[in-house]
């Protein structure tokens, strides 16, 4: 018990008197947090650029281009009088999509001929194309939809008749969770988990590889009481940061927040301990005080396309997917988007929970192992220069 | 410089590792078969048809059938269906009657791209459906086939996708995320290569071994690097265009050339947090904090005309950003060269003006006996 305490107050004492390590564990935490969000935060893409080819010049093509600019996805910055001159802005990039009139649109419509309207977009960049295509085929519905509609009136329907008769399955489609598709609201709040865990990593890292540099290491304490000291530093510094960031931040940024404080508790904690404990076994690594941030920075972005929110993991290779569950990230981000976005309970994210459980009894056994083999560094011996 | 072990894992390992493991994410291209659950409370021939329509589109496949809303819900809140399909009852009935009840669809908008996969796919599926319903009924009621399907939509949008067809996410995200990576592993070697004089106090000697001249160690020290990165940045291109066949449509040449400016502008941003934080550390975590997120800002995902002014502002002043405008508009979208000149010029401006502006200060901190070995 001594040897535990002891452990923690000399994490506690190191970690505040290297600056470094200062900088990764508290100062990059709270850093992240109002930087990482900045691009996103207009949330929702709209008002694309878009060029017109009007080839119809007549009242019902206006009308079109007039619904367009009125789409609240799309703007009408361009009207050229070729489809190659509109493809050349989309090419150099100042416009994001093309909407094509053909010349007899009106005639065609008046005549009951069945009109096609052409709809180009730019899919080297694909919000803007989601966002440029939705938009055109949204304007060009409505249009087409209250010509049919206005027809069919006349043939003598009652209004809900002649919707029923244009279009007898509707589908009503319901967003469940980020209602607005928010781009922050889907980002960032994964992302935040991502921070946690890499921000623990690194700090921890840098730390042994200082330790290491200055040929610190060797202690007395016994091993297990050693390592179960220094987790509960940082399990206590980070329930802080996790606090924060799923209690403040979340809500200053207004992302989608229904995590039970009590549930998000109780996944914090093996996910936490999982990382830290790996942080501890992997700081063994580290020979040097940078290393550990050389390293880890490789790890970044595979480990954000490897958690599951941005690419769907049924299209990721079995044998990654099941790899990656080795990243307390992967099973942790899961859990926590769930939990705190989509409001999901507990039970719910058992299988993550689980999983979280598993790699922090992994993890300890090998930073316990590591430990006892060849302590890192002495932080729980006597400071240097104060014996 | 080899015979430290952290070199070879820097300039090799760790590199090839990173493109292996984002190359087997994405090596699928477009999302398939993603689970969704469906609640028929109709069970009638036109419900299984609409059943066995979502089972055929490329993006979804019925992994569970449910027998209520709660059911379907939990599947979703659980992670193990992006959407819940619900068939109403007395479709068909209805649609008999000339009545519209609608096919609802719950679907997960937390995960934005399954969420617009699933989206458009089951819009397609529906509308088939109801125009084949639609179809049936006025070609039965003596209207000729092609006048129905004017009267159907009289004004139809036909869909053209410009530069990517497939939509694939290859060539969307992973010609772009691995410069992104060559980003970091080039700034991470450059800083370590020209950081570890200060730290280890070597300064001097390696300035002498120059003769004195600064401009001279340090090309003699990153030429090496810079032949070995822009290589690995030619593989990357011949990966990406010729093993994976992604389109290349614009200028090569332009491609090449902007590799080696990125870089070029990348190791100058390393010497540039080097000689003006004077210290390892500190540079290793700048240039951490730089590197990371610059995809975020890149916008590739969001784009960077819709992003507030700073975000833009802290874009602009990472490589990365101007090299992939030159990837997207030269392979992806084949734009006349000029369209590139100004990313280009900006990667050139990188590689001169950082260099011009720091050495005279790389110079003094590199003999400042002390800035030596500070950790």
């Amino acid at each position: 018990m001594r040897g535990y305490a002891a452990a923690f107050a000399a994490e506690l004492r190191t970690v505040r008197r290297d600056r470094g390590a200062l900088l990764v564990l508290v100062g990059a935490v709270l850093l992240y947090a109002a930087f990482y969000p900045l691009p996103y935060l207009p949330e929702v893409l709209k008002e694309v650029p878009v060029a017109v080819v009007d080839a119809d010049h007549s009242a019902l093509s206006r009308r079109l281009v007039r619904m367009v600019d009125a789409h609240e996805l799309v703007a009408v910055r361009f009207e050229v009088p070729t489809l190659a001159e509109a493809e050349a802005l989309v090419r150099s990039g100042r416009a994001g999509g093309i909407l094509a009139i053909p010349d007899g649109l009106e005639r065609d419509v008046r005549r009951g001929e069945r009109a096609t309207v052409g709809a180009f977009a730019d899919a080297a960049y694909f919000l803007v194309y989601r966002q440029a295509l939705t938009g055109l085929a949204e304007a060009v519905g409505t249009l087409s939809a209250g010509i049919e509609i206005r027809r069919l009136h006349a043939a003598g329907l009652s209004e809900a008749q002649a919707r029923a008769a244009r279009e007898p399955v509707p589908l009503l489609l319901r967003p469940l969770f980020n209602p607005a598709e928010g781009y922050a609201s889907y980002i960032v709040p994964s992302v935040l988990v991502l921070i946690l865990q890499q921000t623990l990593l690194i700090g921890i890292g840098l730390l042994a590889g200082t330790a290491r540099e200055r040929g610190e290491g060797g202690t007395t304490a016994s091993p297990l009481a050693t390592t179960l000291g220094r987790a509960t530093f940082y399990l206590a510094l980070y329930a802080l940061h996790a606090l924060l960031y799923f209690g403040v931040v979340v809500r200053v940024f207004g992302f989608p927040h229904h995590g039970r404080p009590g549930a998000l508790a109780a996944f914090a904690l093996p996910f936490l301990l999982a990382v830290i404990f790996l942080a501890l076994a992997a700081s063994h690594l580290f020979g040097r005080r940078e290393t550990a941030i050389q390293a880890l920075l490789f790890t970044s972005l595979p480990a954000v396309f490897l958690a599951g929110f941005s690419w769907p993991p049924e299209a990721i290779p079995t044998w990654l997917r099941l790899g990656s569950y080795l990243l307390p990230s992967t099973a942790g981000i899961a859990g926590f988007l769930r939990l705190d976005q989509m409001g999901s309970s507990l039970a719910e994210v058992r299988t993550e929970w689980l999983v979280l459980w598993g790699l922090t009894a992994t993890y300890f056994s090998l930073a316990w192992f590591a430990a006892a083999r060849r302590p890192a560094r002495g932080s729980s011996g006597p400071p240097p220069g104060r014996e | 410089m080899v015979g430290q072990p952290i070199y070879p894992l820097l300039l090799v390992v760790l590199p090839l590792v990173a493109f292996g493991v984002l190359w087997a994410i994405f090596r699928q291209g477009v999302p398939r078969d993603l689970p969704v659950a469906v609640l028929d409370r109709d069970g009638t021939a036109l419900s299984r048809q609409l059943v066995r329509m979502i089972e055929a589109s490329p993006t979804m496949r019925v992994a569970f059938r449910v027998a209520s809303e709660g059911e379907g819900e939990r599947l979703v809140r659980e992670g193990r269906a992006y959407a819940l399909v619900t068939v109403p009852a007395d479709l068909e009935r209805a649609v008999r009657r000339g009545e519209a009840i609608p096919v609802v669809c719950h679907y997960n908008a937390q995960l934005l791209l399954p969420a617009s996969l699933v989206r458009r796919d089951l819009r397609g599926v529906v509308g088939t459906l109801s125009a084949g319903v639609e179809l049936r009924r006025r070609h039965g009621a003596g209207t000729p086939r092609a006048v129905a399907m004017a009267q159907l939509e009289p004004v139809r949008t036909e869909r053209h996708t410009l530069f990517n067809p497939e939509l694939s996410y290859l060539s969307y995200l992973l010609a772009a995320l691995l410069p992104a990576m060559l980003q970091v592993f080039v700034l991470v070697a450059a800083v370590q290569a020209l950081g570890s004089e200060l730290k280890d106090g070597t300064g001097a000697a390696w300035l002498a071994a120059a003769g004195g001249r600064i401009a001279k160690a340090v090309l003699g020290k990153l030429l090496p690097a810079t032949v070995h990165f822009w290589l690995m940045g030619l593989a990357m291109v011949a990966v990406l265009f010729h093993a994976l066949e992604l389109p290349l449509r614009g200028s090569l040449g332009a491609i090449v050339a902007g590799t080696l400016l990125f870089v070029l502008a990348v190791e100058a941003v390393g010497l540039a947090l080097v000689a003006w934080l004077a210290n390892l550390r500190f540079a290793t975590s700048a240039a951490a904090f730089l590197a990371g997120p610059a995809f975020a800002f890149s916008g590739i995902t969001f784009p960077v005309a819709a992003m507030p002014l700073a975000a833009r502002a802290w874009g602009a002043l990472i490589p990365l950003t101007h090299f992939l405008r030159v990837m997207v508009d030269q392979a992806m979208r084949g734009a006349p060269v000029a369209v590139s000149s100004l990313p280009l010029a900006a990667l050139a401006a990188f590689a001169l003006m950082l260099p011009a502006a720091s050495l005279g200060r790389l110079r003094r901190v590199a003999t400042n006996e002390r800035l030596w070995g500070r950790p």
